[in-house]
């Protein structure tokens, strides 16, 4: 009878496929049916083979992708971190505060400014003041195309901090559009001295500091002569 | 120690009063010190007052008025007043908040300070003259 | 007590009462010592401190004494420290002035919030007449 099939230990043979459609699902891609039998259940289970291998292929080529996703992931993770630490150092870097004579400080600001920029600048300033203990700071602005107003709200609120300190604060180089903003923005800049060159600038605080170095002397002799007194 | 018992000392060298406050300072503390530096610079007449902050990590609104105040009423007295060493974080906040203390002496040190009294007593002193 | 607009899943960092001068005191070495375990620096530590300092003195002042509420979260993908300041005095009557600049420019009238409100990133008030006033402030890490 040619509708018959032909097949030997059917119960044992479904069995185990379902034992290794089971493994397979269970993670285990090693898994196969390999039967030896040669009859006409045969071509399934070869087909079942098959198809296990093409999912094999498939999985691992999936988790070798995934892995390479992680991979370029963290890659690109570190480089987000290095490139904002290097965006904290450049702000560091782009507000170099020295000092340039006895008693005084420079601070040149290249290029625009923003509020966090501004923030960062003020606060470096302040601390060289009271680590050098200079009574004098040029903050010169020659090289800033713009401000907006808060970068002069910040500027403005350093010349004020550093008279809480102790010292003076003379911005220099406001350029013709700088102070075209200033005064259309109706922001107060009387109130501090300013200077129209770095050169001026520098001129102003040598002579203060001049005038503060023969104040001194001039009372230490007084003070002197009082004791002698 | 308690907060309860913390107390300023206020030091006398020659025609100066130092008062190093180095206690974070609660309201009354604040105004005790302001009449207790007062009753002092009456005593002792002395021609100025150092008042170092540098230890204090915060000055409000109170403290910041006590000062000025106290610059403004030892001025009364023909004495003056320097406030010496505040921190620029303490500065940047003071500003902030919108006390920008006008009118009030400070210097970045001691030393520095000392030396503006003196010259303060030395302009006042060719005054009289 | 009084509701805001919006809650954030924040955890708890302290509680605390201010009935006295003193309490001032602790309280704010107790927020700036937050502050900096938060990694904030110096300034914005002493910003929140002496914003919190401000409105601690307030609560003393108009309502005898309050309570603070210490909260560290995430507020608008910021690591924020949250303080809140409640208290069961007579309530502000016009909010509006006392939040305008020059209200605060006398010397020692006001209650000083314009100041306060530059010092931090966030600043939300509420306050009902006869009931209280909560004040909420934010500063981001």
């Amino acid at each position: 009878m040619s509708e018959l099939l032909n097949v030997q230990n059917a119960k044992e043979r479904i069995d185990r496929i379902e034992d290794i459609l089971a493994s397979v699902a269970a993670g285990d891609l090693d898994a196969r049916i390999q039967s030896d039998i040669e009859d006409d259940f045969s071509g399934i289970e070869a087909a079942i083979d098959l198809l296990i291998n093409d999912l094999t292929e498939e999985l691992r080529q999936r988790e070798k992708m995934q892995k390479d996703l992680e991979n370029k992931l963290s890659k690109i993770q570190d480089q987000q971190k290095t490139i904002l630490q290097q965006q904290e150092d450049l702000l560091e870097l782009s507000s170099p505060v020295s000092k340039v004579w006895d008693n005084i400080l420079i601070l040149p600001v290249i290029g625009t400014l923003d509020s966090q920029r501004t923030q960062v600048m003020m606060e470096n300033l302040l601390q060289k003041i009271v680590e050098t203990g200079c009574t004098i700071s040029i903050l010169d602005i020659t090289g800033v195309p713009t401000v907006d107003t808060q970068v002069a709200n910040h500027l403005l609120k350093t010349v004020t901090a550093a008279r809480l300190l102790g010292a003076e604060c003379i911005i220099s180089g406001i350029s013709p559009a700088i102070a075209q903003t200033i005064v259309h923005l109706g922001i107060d800049l009387s109130v501090i001295r300013t200077k129209a060159t770095l050169q001026d600038a520098m001129i102003f605080a040598m002579k203060q500091s001049k005038r503060a170095d023969e104040m001194r002397t001039l009372s230490n002799i007084a003070l002197t002569n009082e004791n002698v007194d | 120690m308690n907060l309860h018992e913390k107390k300023i000392p206020i030091i006398k060298i020659h025609d100066y009063l130092i008062v190093p406050i180095q206690v974070d300072m609660h309201d009354k503390l604040a105004i005790q010190l302001q009449s207790q530096i007062l009753e002092e610079i009456a005593k002792t007449r002395a021609k100025g007052v150092l008042i170092d902050i540098s230890v204090l990590e915060m000055v409000d609104s109170f403290i910041g008025r006590m000062l000025s105040g106290m610059a403004s009423m030892a001025a009364i007295m023909d004495t003056s007043v320097v406030i010496v060493g505040m921190q620029p974080a303490v500065a940047i906040t003071l500003v902030e908040l919108g006390l920008e203390m006008p009118g009030v002496d400070t210097a970045l040190n001691m030393e520095k300070g000392m030396e503006m009294l003196e010259r303060r007593l030395k302009s006042r002193k060719t005054d009289s003259f | 007590m009084l509701e805001f607009p919006y809650n954030t899943d924040c955890d708890l960092l302290g509680k605390f009462k201010i009935d006295t001068e003193y309490d001032i005191v602790t309280v704010r070495q107790v927020i700036r010592q937050y502050a900096k375990d938060m990694g904030m620096g110096i300034v914005d530590q002493t910003r929140i401190t002496t914003a919190v300092s401000e409105l601690f003195r307030n609560m003393y002042n108009y309502a005898g004494g309050g309570e603070v509420l210490i909260e560290r979260g995430e507020v608008e993908s910021h690591n924020a420290l949250i303080v809140t300041c409640m208290d069961q005095g007579p309530g502000i009557e016009n909010l509006e002035l006392a939040m305008s600049d020059g209200f605060t420019s006398g010397q020692g009238m006001g209650y000083g919030l314009p100041g306060t409100k530059r010092l931090v990133d966030r600043f939300e008030i509420q306050s009902v007449l006869n009931e209280g006033t909560t004040v909420r402030i934010m500063k981001w890490k």
